[in-house]
């Protein structure tokens, strides 16, 4: 089966920081993969370079097989990959509602097509609603994450990357959170969750890729790998594939 | 058209209501105001006319540059090359040429056209800082350039001697028509701008480009036209004003005072905003009438406010009036109604 999105060999650097040092990872339709490491592993530089906001090479990156490494990040959401950026990027001098109409706007500017729209969004996050008029800056944490979410799910991608979209909220919030992943893998997204919380990562997807300074040092299918396995992957006491 | 249908297919129930009672006092008045300046030579003396001219010219600059520094995030200090350039060029055609002065302005905005789209195709891999000294560079060389430029006479400058075909009120009619035009088209044209589908995805972008660019904004692209368009407003801004001095010459065609003028309306003013222009204009219009004549000390002053402003209050005058008053003049916020209440 062709992959919706894998990346070979990938390299990537900021100045003369090579931060990503020849990765390969796939993604398959309906899937949901977890990358996880350490701090400073290339988690988040991954998803970066994927989505066209670091230069790459034009052969790294494939979406359906064709060729799209270092395309431009407008250009990549208009194939259908969207990102839930880290530390949630909200347009701050806006409402909840013009947020998400930034998406819209620019979905239909692009034709795109897909099942995502205001009152499913809202059926799948009920606060959005409420809080439509709302500025995002006065909403907590987790309702802002729900914003991001929200406003890459209305870009109707195929694939979505979500950098840390448990970082700093309460259990109780992200559990809300990651209870709308399913829903979403259900329209037959592909998602690439990256998640500091190896517990949380395992359960919410079907593979994962563990990196350690810019290397996929394990990979495997999330429910057969064991705690020792990852354990050594992540700190790099050993590497190992299952 | 006070409430518009909000997508009914999606949320049938909210409407979204974009105009205000304050906007709507507002708008009435900028009409009257653009009738009021359309119509001077019949109520004005030709000194009050050249001073509203050059208010024009200063609120149509300073929103040239809120739209680059404040949505586009291009600060550039050398917008001023593109006011020189367009008022060379309608010096040439004009004077060199032949051409009605009156047609030559609008020609003359081909010009800054034409520059702009290479200009812009140079500096636009250069960040912050970078691209900020590399516009003031090429202000600098465009500067040089006409000193040298035997068609434009050199260092020694041209004057508009054609305009002594034309009556004084003449003169005036179409001086006043064009400060009209030009406040619609740079005022007006942002308005309408900021107000379409653009001008969402502009907000987005001065939040935050990166984000507004994984939403699909083409950020490239848009930074491009408004780069382009600034360049256009600024020409004509620059037509204009040297029409009515009837002269020019390589120092005060690219004189760096007309950025800094633009820099210190928006920053006093308030970056980001229409009304922040028209404060801040007026400010400095009234600043350089009443105490141009201290020379210096009145610069010393000037800078003292740009520099209290950045520090201790970001968003300006207009921040600090809307932080109190929820009543903007040209709204474009979307605010979403309940039609049964």
């Amino acid at each position: 089966m062709t992959a919706v999105l894998s990346t070979h060999g990938l390299l990537a650097r900021y100045g003369d920081f090579q931060a990503l040092y020849g990765v390969d990872i796939e993604l398959h339709q309906g899937e949901a993969v977890a990358l996880i490491g350490a701090n400073g592993a290339g988690k988040s530089t991954l998803l970066r370079s994927i989505m066209g906001l670091l230069p790459v090479g034009r052969e790294m990156v494939l979406l359906h097989g064709e060729p799209v490494g270092g395309t431009a990040t407008d250009r990549m959401v208009q194939k259908g990959v969207a990102i839930v950026p880290e530390g949630r990027r909200l347009f701050t001098g806006m409402s909840v509602e013009d947020n998400l109409r930034v998406a819209i706007d620019q979905a239909a500017r692009m034709g795109a097509k897909g099942g995502w729209t205001l009152p499913r969004l809202h059926q799948l996050f009920p606060i959005l609603k409420e809080k439509a008029r709302t500025q995002v800056q006065s909403l907590s944490g987790g309702q802002q994450q729900m914003v991001a979410i929200g406003r890459a799910l209305l870009c109707q991608p195929r694939v979505l990357l979500c950098d840390e979209i448990s970082l700093g909220l309460a259990p109780k919030v992200i559990r809300e959170i990651y209870a709308a992943l399913p829903e979403i893998r259900a329209t037959g997204t592909a998602m690439i969750v990256v998640e500091q919380d190896v517990g949380l990562a395992r359960t919410a997807s079907d593979r994962l890729y563990c990196m350690l300074e810019g290397r996929v040092t394990l990979t495997g299918r999330s429910a057969e790998i064991t705690r020792e396995q990852i354990g050594k992957a992540y700190f790099g006491a050993g590497h190992g594939v299952v | 058209m006070s409430a518009i249908p909000y997508a009914a297919t999606e949320v049938p129930e909210v409407l979204v209501q974009r105009q205000t009672r304050s906007g709507r006092i507002a708008m009435t008045l900028a009409v009257l105001a653009m009738i009021g300046v359309a119509a001077m030579p019949w109520w004005a003396s030709t000194g009050t006319i050249r001073s509203v001219l050059v208010l024009c010219c200063y609120i149509a600059v300073a929103q040239m540059w809120n739209l680059l520094a404040g949505y586009a995030g291009l600060v550039s200090v050398g917008q001023h090359a593109f006011m020189g350039a367009a008022g060379y060029a309608l010096f040439v055609l004009a004077q060199t040429y032949g051409i009605n002065p009156f047609v030559a302005v609008f020609l003359s905005l081909l010009v800054p056209t034409a520059l702009a789209v290479p200009i812009y195709l140079l500096l636009h891999r250069l960040d912050g800082p970078y691209f900020s000294i590399g516009t003031w560079v090429v202000a600098e060389v465009f500067r040089l350039t006409a000193s040298n430029l035997p068609l434009v006479n050199s260092g020694a400058g041209m004057s508009l001697r054609v305009m002594k075909d034309y009556s004084a009120f003449e003169r005036n009619v179409a001086m006043s028509l064009l400060c009209a035009g030009m406040l619609l088209v740079t005022l007006g044209g942002s308005y309408w701008l900021l107000r379409s589908r653009f001008g969402l995805a502009l907000i987005a972008m001065r939040d935050n480009p990166v984000a507004a660019a994984s939403q699909g904004v083409n950020v490239v692209k848009l930074r491009f036209l408004i780069y382009v368009a600034s360049a256009v407003g600024c020409g004509l801004a620059g037509a204009i004003y040297f029409m009515a001095q009837l002269r020019i010459t390589p120092g005060s065609a690219f004189d760096p005072m007309w950025a800094n003028v633009a820099i210190f309306i928006v920053m006093v003013g308030g970056i980001g905003s229409i009304e922040g222009v028209l404060i801040g204009s007026l400010i400095f219009f009234i600043a350089d009438r009443w105490f141009g004549e201290y020379g210096a000390t009145y610069f010393v002053v000037l800078g003292l406010m740009t520099l209290m402003v950045a520090l201790y209050a970001r968003t300006g005058i207009w921040g600090l009036i809307s932080k109190r008053w929820d009543a903007p003049w040209f709204p474009i916020r979307r605010k979403l109604v309940d039609p049964k209440h």
